[in-house]
């Protein structure tokens, strides 16, 4: 296969976890749940694909061939940091659009964006993307791009490996199973609960080496898209926010021993369970 | 003749029963080790003799029973709790040594609201501790970032220090009192007053001995009260360490007691609050605690300090306490790094040290430009100073590196011990001292003699009186 052009489209989001519950119901009445004081984070999915497509290009070295990335993020300046550690990494291509709004819940908005921006600016071959991001987020994004530029697509991916010029093998999680299909270029991977889910790190010396990386900042006017128009019409509308009872039962298992603990484990909650397989 | 392995374990058993007697291989060889090397735990390579036994201790009796046993027969003993030591002090440096685990000590003894002090076993963890304590409006005033999985016996022994030593101190500012027994099943209870001056302070004998004089079995420590409705937080962004050390020190000889004071580097501060500080940004920070007088006495002094520093910008309260609120580290944030190292080979360490104010920053600039010079594949070379006193303060330097090229048993020395040793020199080099609150372990055991110069003479002298067959934890704090 020669140089394919793979885009990563990424989100950065704030740590869901660093924020407390009564920040969350803070907001919950008005549907403004105050998230810019907590640190803000790659998205697990999008991680797993941008370290996805590195790999993918590693394969494509040692076959004597090459792979062109880019990596694209809806965002403000926060997403700078990771498009720089993304240039010291060997990402060819970086950009984020300038949001211009808040987007947490214009997945619409969004797809219309990153369809745009593959369709006009970087004419990529592969689109991969995370199948979700953090609450706020309705896991719609995938198929609207995809939609939008009438490319066939897959969620929930595993893994992706070249095939051939125009054909890729990808495997993803179905309801029942793994799934292991063959699909031709254009396409859109969101990727799901892969192995690899963790960035590279880059070196200090990658990152001088790179340091003078451009990172192109477009608008949605430049990508042809209205945001403030579009926004008008996203049909997705925070309503209210809820806790979710996370709380789970606990049980003490007794006994004198490691041993009686272990028989008592095994007696009263694994016997039963392993009976079913 | 030194026992052999079954010897060894026969004869705990004798002592504690089979039951706690710990010989499940694959525990055995995880236990070889600490967080000193603890690549060789997430790869499943590892290098260190394999000890004979685990040996659980459920009474003071037991460990005096233990000991004179290991005494006897010149066995190496390793005491641990919790087992979260960071610097090798619970590696077994011998073969078939025997980790005397304290952990099943867990009972908390009391708790004396009127006397403010609580008394707790050794394997007691900190959080529990803490958690009790604070259903009576109190506090322990400790809270080190291991604080959901440490336990008390280990925190005392590698005088331990917690993010809000600047107002309560290190834990040595809070033992009053304890238990430990010494080679040979000796037990020793230092009683609990709030000060004497009946001769030399012998707390001190035992707090930080690392496992290799004694065996800690029990501490009490004092309490506070606590209001946390009265935290006050403050920070401010800048660009260069100096400056911060400058504002720190500024606070600190104006006669403040914040309970957190630190200032961040820019590679840290990205770790932390890139949502807030620019690049090239260092972040300046500060809580106050207290009654609500004094908490609020002290952040308004903080803020006329600092004010004087025009390079310090103020950023929003909000953003300190939202990240003072997710500081510590549990087992899952423990579970997650390690899967981020098992994947990208990528290895977060740190390394602290303390020095007066006039060396801290010429020690911070010394080390930091050397390492990135001398040391490759480092992905991020940064620290923080997070513990100031009246006359200086400390820096603990945090740093990454990609594992490149070599094994994962290798790390340590093509990577780490180098690193170590580029602070240790440039620390000893400007008067400071190269621990500030990890403990030696066995990882800068090697620059003992440096550390302590003339006075080496009195740790010698104690260890040959406390351990006179040598048989606490070989290699800890005295290198082999």
């Amino acid at each position: 296969m020669s140089s394919l052009r793979i885009l990563v489209s990424f989100k950065v989001t704030p740590d869901f976890e660093a924020l407390r519950e009564k920040d969350w119901l803070a907001g919950a009445a008005d549907g403004s749940v105050e998230t810019r004081y907590v640190r803000r984070i790659l998205n697990c999915f999008d991680e797993s694909a941008l370290e996805m497509a590195l790999r993918w290009e590693d394969a494509a070295a040692e076959r004597g061939e090459t792979a062109s990335l880019g990596a694209l993020s809806v965002g403000g300046r926060e997403t700078e940091p990771y498009l720089k550690t993304l240039l010291a990494l060997g990402y060819e291509r970086v950009a984020r659009v300038e949001p211009e709004a808040a987007l947490d819940f214009a997945p619409a908005v969004v797809a219309s964006l990153i369809a745009g921006y593959v369709r006009q600016v970087d004419r990529s071959d592969l689109l991969l993307l995370g199948c979700r991001s953090g609450p706020g987020d309705s896991g719609t994004v995938p198929f609207l791009v995809a939609e939008a530029l009438g490319w066939p697509c897959l969620t929930r991916v595993l893994e992706v490996e070249p095939l051939t010029d125009d054909r890729v093998r990808v495997a993803c999680m179905v309801d029942d199973g793994l799934l292991r299909v063959t699909l031709r270029l254009p396409c859109v991977l969101a990727v799901g609960n892969a192995v690899v889910s963790q960035l590279r790190v880059p070196t200090l010396t990658d990152r001088l080496a790179r340091k003078n990386g451009r990172i192109h900042v477009l608008s949605g006017a430049e990508l042809g898209v209205d945001i403030a128009g579009e926004l008008r019409r996203e049909p997705c509308v925070l309503v209210e926010l809820e806790a979710i009872d996370r709380a789970r039962r606990g049980i003490v298992i007794g006994g004198a021993t490691p041993r009686e603990k272990a028989r008592a484990l095994f007696d009263s909650h694994l016997k039963s369970m392993l009976e079913k397989l | 003749m030194p026992l052999s392995r079954e010897a060894i374990v026969e004869g705990l058993q004798r002592i504690v029963g089979p039951e706690a007697v710990v010989t499940d291989e694959r525990v055995l060889i995880e236990s070889s080790i600490d967080n000193f090397r603890k690549l060789q735990n997430i790869f499943d390579v590892h290098t260190m003799p394999v000890p004979a036994a685990i040996v659980m201790a459920r009474s003071t009796a037991k460990v005096a029973e233990i000991l004179r046993f290991a005494d006897e027969h010149r066995v190496n003993v390793i005491p641990r709790t919790g087992a979260t030591a960071t610097e090798g002090g619970l590696e077994s440096a011998v073969a078939d040594s025997v980790i005397i685990d304290g952990s099943a000590m867990n009972q908390i003894l009391s708790i004396d609201a009127y006397n403010m002090q609580a008394t707790a076993q050794c394997g007691v963890p900190l959080q529990v501790l803490e958690d009790r304590v604070r259903e009576l409006g109190l506090t322990t005033g400790h809270s080190p970032q291991s604080k959901p999985v440490a336990h008390m016996g280990g925190l005392v022994a590698t005088r331990s220090i917690g993010q809000f030593s600047t107002l309560y101190g290190g834990i040595e500012d809070m033992v009053v009192g304890l238990e430990a027994v010494f080679p040979g099943g000796q037990v020793t209870r230092i009683k609990n007053v709030p000060r004497r001056a009946a001769g030399p302070d012998i707390r001190h004998v035992v707090i930080g001995n690392e496992g290799a004089l004694c065996f800690i079995t029990e501490v009490t420590v004092k309490l506070f009260p606590y209001f946390p409705e009265n935290n006050a937080f403050l920070g401010w962004t800048l660009k260069d360490m100096k400056t911060g050390f400058e504002a720190l020190r500024a606070v600190m000889v104006s006669g403040f007691k914040p309970s957190v004071a630190r200032v961040y580097d820019p590679g840290d501060a990205g770790l932390h609050f890139s949502h807030f500080a620019a690049e090239d940004d260092c972040v300046l920070l500060f809580m106050a605690e207290g009654p609500a007088g004094i908490a609020k006495a002290t952040a308004d002094g903080i803020a006329a300090v600092v004010a004087g520093f025009p390079d310090c910008t103020p950023v929003e309260s909000a953003y300190i306490e939202t990240w003072f609120n997710d500081l510590c580290w549990g087992p899952d944030k423990i579970t997650a790094e390690d899967e981020r190292i098992r994947q990208t080979h990528n290895v977060n360490r740190t390394t602290e040290i303390s020095a007066d104010w006039s060396s801290i920053n010429d020690i911070y600039q010394a080390a930091k430009a050397r390492i990135i010079v001398e040391i490759p594949d480092i992905t991020m070379m940064g620290g923080h100073s997070s513990h100031s006193y009246i006359n200086g303060t400390n820096m603990y330097f945090n740093y990454f590196f990609n594992v490149v090229g070599c094994g994962p048993e290798e790390e340590t020395t093509k990577y780490y011990l180098p690193i170590i040793s580029i602070i240790c020199e440039e620390t000893l080099r400007r008067g400071g001292s190269i621990v500030h609150h990890h403990g030696m372990g066995k990882a800068r055991a090697p620059w003992v003699k440096d550390e302590y110069g003339s006075s080496y003479y009195i740790l010698e002298t104690l260890k040959h009186a406390f351990d006179p067959n040598g048989i606490m934890n070989v290699g800890t704090i005295i290198p082999q």
